[in-house]
């Protein structure tokens, strides 16, 4: 169905011309907003479903799945039949579980014998300081990295980038980490190996090695998109235009080649919270930090599984939620978007 | 109308400057194939066996018996990151070769065909890129697990979507084409076309994506058993040598973790130097 | 009298020691227009390029560069600002390309009045609002908060001049501005430039490719060729009489909508050729070879109102014989050549190809063999029309394969054959299409197309990438295919001098409708409906034959 798309494209342009000026909030943009909202739910809703029916994918029946590894007295069977409503009809126990998850309400942990949301909460502090210090550390090497890099295109300085840029994307979390903590802590002791510290000034001090060790690989992706999106506009023929009428390098680069580039660098940064989530369960177990990321590689290895899918389901919902804020943001950063055309 | 090309003009000023890179990438090739010949002929490789025990050198460093020393409980480092090979490079290779062939062809199906099954396709893809790879295989263990087993299933699964997003988006493209109306209005059939032009058109840009993801799984399923979730001990295996040796880092017993986070650094470069190469030789961007 | 521009002896050289530009001169006086000329790859962009300093990195220059009395190579950077800002400015040739679509078209007339020139908000805008005024586009004020993407290519342009007008330039370089445009809009932001120019007193350094547009405006051409000027003068000695064999050829080569050509004769044009052949009364009997009855398409988008692609077509072409379909860009043209060969379905209509019924799109094996081979179709663009994968032999040995079922040797030996009736030989079998250049590759997409031996050849744009002496070689080896198959042709195309050239009859089309037909030479010395008459007015011809 390939429509004749000069065609088309020359009656819409006719047509937008003619039309008087629509303001960001007209009848379209509500529109688009009321279906990236859509979309969100309907993910969220898939996603949970896989989270929750995944359970059902393992052979054998449900009570001794969750009391795997532990004693399967008649009372624990009892116990965690009733809780989960293990002897209900599937749907209805995914039900539950979505109707407590909606309340925050994620069961009880086997292990801790609390409220799964009570553990989590305990531990969410580390992950949220260590993903935001992480976070800042990100955006401040990569996007420099990528802007020199790009504006010395082809010179030894760009060269020199891309071989850095290169070799960091190998080191993973876990390497980084022992590497970090060889050097900076066992040998030059300048930082702890253990722990995340008590107050907020002593935590941000707990998390330096461990927010650098998380931020590696994710400075490698943010320099690199940031990079190849500036020689992109580099290219560009506004960018030529805008310097044959006279303004500083400076003014162009700024005005015209850093303000196109941000796109792909927003996008990137969406993927990115997931990544981070999900790679400080190495982090943390590394530098023994008492985050979600540990806890779940703890519940993984004894078993919990309440607290693996109440875990599993934050972070999935940290990422749609993330990602849909991106995407609502992009008519600001390219006003072709929200009038629908397509965008390049 | 005539479409703008460009000018002599417009292209010097633009032309992206070729550099040579062929000697950084037979290094490269040369350490992958250096690492896969030891991982096949490891028994051959190997000075010891990998759990062979040596009480007289206990966390020793290099000597002439041991090249690279040995670990906190006297087993040879070498011969351990020689068998560790294996696992870290089996792995990585399933994923990938799985990831790619079911990517493919759901993205030549949902870019060729397009309309509901395209839309259908594209929900499925966005939950799965909801969970991100490492989440689906540490998932997949609370599930059914620890091993190698469920983390590679889970990481095909994982990685496929990316394959499919990126097959989908260059199969959209070449649809577009007139080389493929030409086909079309030659008296081609439409699935003659998909599979036999447009598909090995694409290919190569896809292929090189894969070798890229290659180093990313390798470092997530070491991630994986470094977490003690993925390989488990005594097989050797570089994730699990790392997870071994971290209570002797803090006693200032380096080589045991650094041995093999060398080996693992190695290859992930060594696998995007030859990545990034390919898809540079190629000069197939990412159509947006 | 000082000149506003002096190049003299310019020289560039790439890093690498490629030169591009060998020995360039060429001036400008105030108020005067000077047009550089030539093919692509001539170094014409170029030339204008290092006036504005604008030039590849790590080159090499040599010679000198004045521009209002100043020296532009070597000078340092603030110098160079300051002749950006104040002495010249450049209209480039893609306006949606050049101008920044995440900015407001306000911002883009503003930017260097007021990072420049230092103005106020206030007092920015309104000399911005004046000079869209001074473009003639419509609501200026509504315009200035307006984006790019929601204008139309004519407009945009506009918009480019206004935002080079903004530094009132003593010269106004303009490279290429109404290539990317339509014929009408071509001749609307012509007649915007020149009033400008008079009213400005600007000096004015025009590129183009187009030779006939060249002759509308400028008082002295410089014609380039490979990085050095072939010929310079007087615009009408140049291309009345012109010196170099390099500029005779591309005159001959260049179509014109003129009955009258060179020498005085009578240009040998389709109808006459087509009727020497004498094939045409033979076979006209056997009723026509494309018969389009009543086709029509709409398309629907989501949100706006229905696009009518086509209105109610009726088209008829004898066997042998050649039509032109004649039109602007979203007259549906080429919806009625996609309908025609099967890639997409009329709504409505009927096609027949030598009396057989081809309306709807093919469905299985056998329905689509045999409409491949009532009707094959050549492309605009020839990169991108042939699979880069696939070399140019294989690519006709398939199509044979497919349809004539012959043995690989047979296959082999035909593509070479075919190869050989469209001027390729052996040495292009194994060639994949990015060794070939743009005409090869048109050459080999015809050989496909008639590899099938079709009833009927249709050729959308098929000339309209190509360099004008390109073009030439590519009409003259469809004139001679036709003589010697009988071929017939629909072609498809937006230049009349061209469809004059190819076609003994065409039809107008516009916004769907066909609005006129009749033959060819007909409808360019007499049109009938205001709109073919707008279109034959627009192309640009000298300006000493508009005055005589």
């Amino acid at each position: 169905m390939a429509l004749d798309s000069r065609t088309v494209s020359v009656a819409a342009r006719e047509a937008a011309a003619e039309a008087p000026r629509r303001g960001r909030w007209s009848a379209a943009g509500v529109r688009r907003v009321a279906g990236k909202l859509g979309g969100l739910a309907l993910t969220l809703f898939l996603a949970s479903l896989l989270v929750f029916f995944s359970r059902f994918l393992v052979p054998g029946d449900p009570v001794s799945f969750l009391l795997r590894g532990r004693k399967p007295s008649p009372e624990a069977v009892a116990q965690v039949t009733a809780q989960y409503g293990l002897d209900l009809p599937p749907w209805q126990q995914y039900l539950n579980w979505l109707g407590g998850a909606l309340t925050g309400d994620f069961g009880r942990s086997l292990q801790y014998r609390q409220d799964v949301s009570t553990v989590i909460g305990e531990r969410l502090p580390v992950t949220l300081m260590l993903v935001v210090m992480s976070g800042l550390l990100i955006a401040i090497v990569g996007l420099s990295a990528g802007v020199v890099a790009a504006l010395n295109k082809g010179r030894p300085l760009d060269r020199l980038t891309l071989i850095g840029l290169t070799v960091l994307s190998a080191i993973p979390s876990f390497v980084g980490s022992i590497v970090l903590i060889a050097i900076f802590a066992v040998q030059l002791g300048w930082f702890p190996t253990f722990g995340s510290g008590q107050g907020f000034g002593d935590m941000v001090y707990h998390l330096v090695l461990p927010s650098i060790a998380l931020a590696i690989v994710f400075v490698v992706l943010v320099g690199k998109v940031t990079r190849s999106s500036m020689v992109e506009q580099l290219g560009r023929e506004h960018v030529e235009v805008a310097t044959s009428r006279g303004l500083k390098r400076a003014t162009v680069i700024r005005r015209h080649v850093f303000r196109n580039a941000l796109g792909p660098i927003l996008t990137v940064s969406g993927v990115l919270v997931a990544g981070l989530l999900v790679a400080s369960t190495i982090v943390e177990a590394a530098f023994g930090l008492a985050g979600i990321g540990s806890l779940l590689v703890q519940s993984v290895d004894r078993l919990d599984f309440p607290v693996v899918q109440a875990i599993v389901m934050l972070v999935v919902t940290a990422f749609v939620v993330v990602n849909a804020i991106v995407d609502l943001a992009e008519p600001w950063i390219d006003p072709r978007s929200a009038a629908g055309a397509s965008a390049r | 109308m005539t479409t703008p090309t460009p000018t002599l003009a417009v292209k010097v000023l633009r032309a992206p400057r070729a550099h040579r890179t062929s000697l950084v990438f037979a290094i490269a090739c040369g350490v992958v194939a250096v690492m896969t010949l030891a991982a096949v002929f490891a028994p051959f490789v190997a000075p010891y066996p990998p759990d062979a025990v040596d009480f007289t050198a206990v966390n020793a460093g290099p000597s002439a018996a041991h090249w690279l020393g040995t670990d906190g409980l006297g087993r040879d480092l070498l011969s351990r990151l020689v068998y560790g090979a294996r696992t870290a490079l089996l792995g990585p290779l399933l994923v990938v070769i799985g990831s790619t062939i079911i990517g493919m062809l759901l993205g030549l199906l949902a870019g060729w065909r397009g309309g509901w099954i395209d839309a259908v396709l594209g929900r499925v893809f966005d939950v799965l890129f909801a969970f991100p790879s490492l989440l689906l295989a540490i998932m997949a263990v609370a599930l059914f697990g620890k091993g190698l087993v469920a983390p590679v299933i889970a990481m095909s699964i994982a990685y496929a979507p990316f394959v499919a997003r990126l097959t989908r988006a260059l199969v959209k493209a070449e649809r577009t084409r007139p080389y493929v109306a030409a086909y079309r209005v030659q008296g081609f059939g439409g699935a003659w076309i998909a599979f036999r032009r447009v598909l090995p058109n694409v290919t190569p840009i896809v292929g090189a994506q894969s070798t890229l993801n290659f180093g990313y799984v390798l470092a997530e399923l070491a991630g994986l058993s470094f977490l003690g979730l993925g390989v488990q001990p005594p097989t050797p295996d570089w994730g699990a040598m790392i997870n071994e040796a971290q209570s002797g880092v803090a006693g200032g017993y380096f080589l045991p973790a650094i041995v093999p986070a060398v080996a693992v650094v190695l290859v992930v470069v060594a696998v995007n130097i030859i990545g990034e190469e390919l898809s540079d030789r190629i000069g197939g961007g990412v159509p947006a | 009298m000082s000149q506003l521009l002096d190049i003299d002896g310019l020289t560039l050289e790439l890093h690498d020691g490629t030169r591009l530009l060998d020995g360039i001169s060429l001036s400008v006086a105030p108020g005067e227009t000077v047009g550089l000329v030539g093919e692509s790859g001539s170094g014409k962009s170029l030339t204008a390029r290092t006036v504005l300093g604008l030039v590849p990195e790590r080159s090499r220059l040599g010679g000198r560069v004045r521009l209002d009395g100043r020296e532009v190579i070597g000078a340092p950077a603030r110098d160079i600002l300051d002749l950006r800002r104040h002495a010249a400015a450049m209209i480039f040739q893609d306006p949606r390309a050049g101008i920044n679509p995440m900015r407001t078209i306000g911002d883009h007339l503003t930017e260097t009045l007021r990072r420049c020139e230092g103005k106020s908000a206030a007092e920015a805008r309104a000399r911005a609002i004046e000079l869209l005024a001074d473009v003639q586009l419509p609501r200026p004020e509504e315009h200035f908060d307006q984006y790019p993407h929601e204008f139309s290519g004519g407009m945009l342009q506009r918009v480019m001049i206004a935002g080079a007008l903004t530094s009132s330039p003593k010269l106004l370089i303009c490279d290429e501005p109404t290539t990317a445009l339509d014929v009408t809009t071509q001749a609307e932001i012509v007649r915007v430039l020149v009033e400008l120019r008079e009213r400005r007193g600007m000096g004015m350094l025009f590129i183009t490719h187009d030779l006939n547009l060249a002759a509308s405006l400028c008082d002295r051409v410089v014609v380039m060729s490979r990085g050095r000027i072939e010929e310079s003068g007087d615009a009408r000695r140049v291309f009345t009489a012109p010196e170099a064999d390099y500029t005779r050829r591309l005159i001959e080569a260049t179509p014109s909508i003129a009955v009258r050509s060179l020498d005085g004769g009578v240009e040998p044009d389709a109808s006459s050729r087509a009727d020497a052949s004498g094939r045409m009364d033979a076979s006209a009997l056997a009723g026509p070879m494309l018969e389009v009855r009543g086709l029509d398409k709409q398309y629907q988008l989501r949100g706006r109102p229905p696009v009518h692609a086509v209105v109610e077509a009726e088209l008829e072409i004898p066997r042998g014989g050649s039509l032109g379909v004649v039109g602007e860009s979203g007259s549906g043209k080429s919806t009625l050549a996609r309908l025609i060969v099967g890639l997409e379905a009329a709504d409505r209509g009927e096609v027949r190809v030598a009396g057989r019924e081809r309306g709807a799109a093919p469905h299985g094996r056998a329905e689509r063999l045999a409409h491949a081979k009532s009707v094959q179709m050549v492309f605009q663009d020839p990169y991108l029309s042939l699979d880069p994968r696939i070399p140019a032999g294989r690519a006709i040995q398939d199509v044979l394969r497919l349809h004539g079922g012959l043995d690989r040797a047979a296959a082999e030996a035909r593509a070479l054959e075919l190869l050989e009736a469209v001027g390729l030989g052996e040495r292009h079998l194994a060639a994949r299409p990015k060794t070939l250049s743009g005409g090869q590759r048109q050459r080999v997409a015809i050989a496909r197309a008639l590899a099938i031996e079709p009833d009927l050849l249709v050729m959308d744009e098929a000339t309209s990438a190509l360099d004008v002496s390109v073009q030439a070689q590519v009409l003259d080896l469809v004139a001679r295919l036709r003589e010697e198959r009988g071929l017939t042709v629909l072609f498809i195309s937006h230049d009349l001098g061209v469809v004059r050239r190819v076609c003994e009859r065409a039809v107008v089309m516009r916004r769907g409708e066909i609005v006129e037909q009749g033959p060819s030479d007909r409808l360019l010395r007499e049109p009938e409906h205001p709109y073919t008459r707008l279109l034959v007015d627009s192309v640009p011809r000298p300006s000493w034959e508009v005055a005589a």
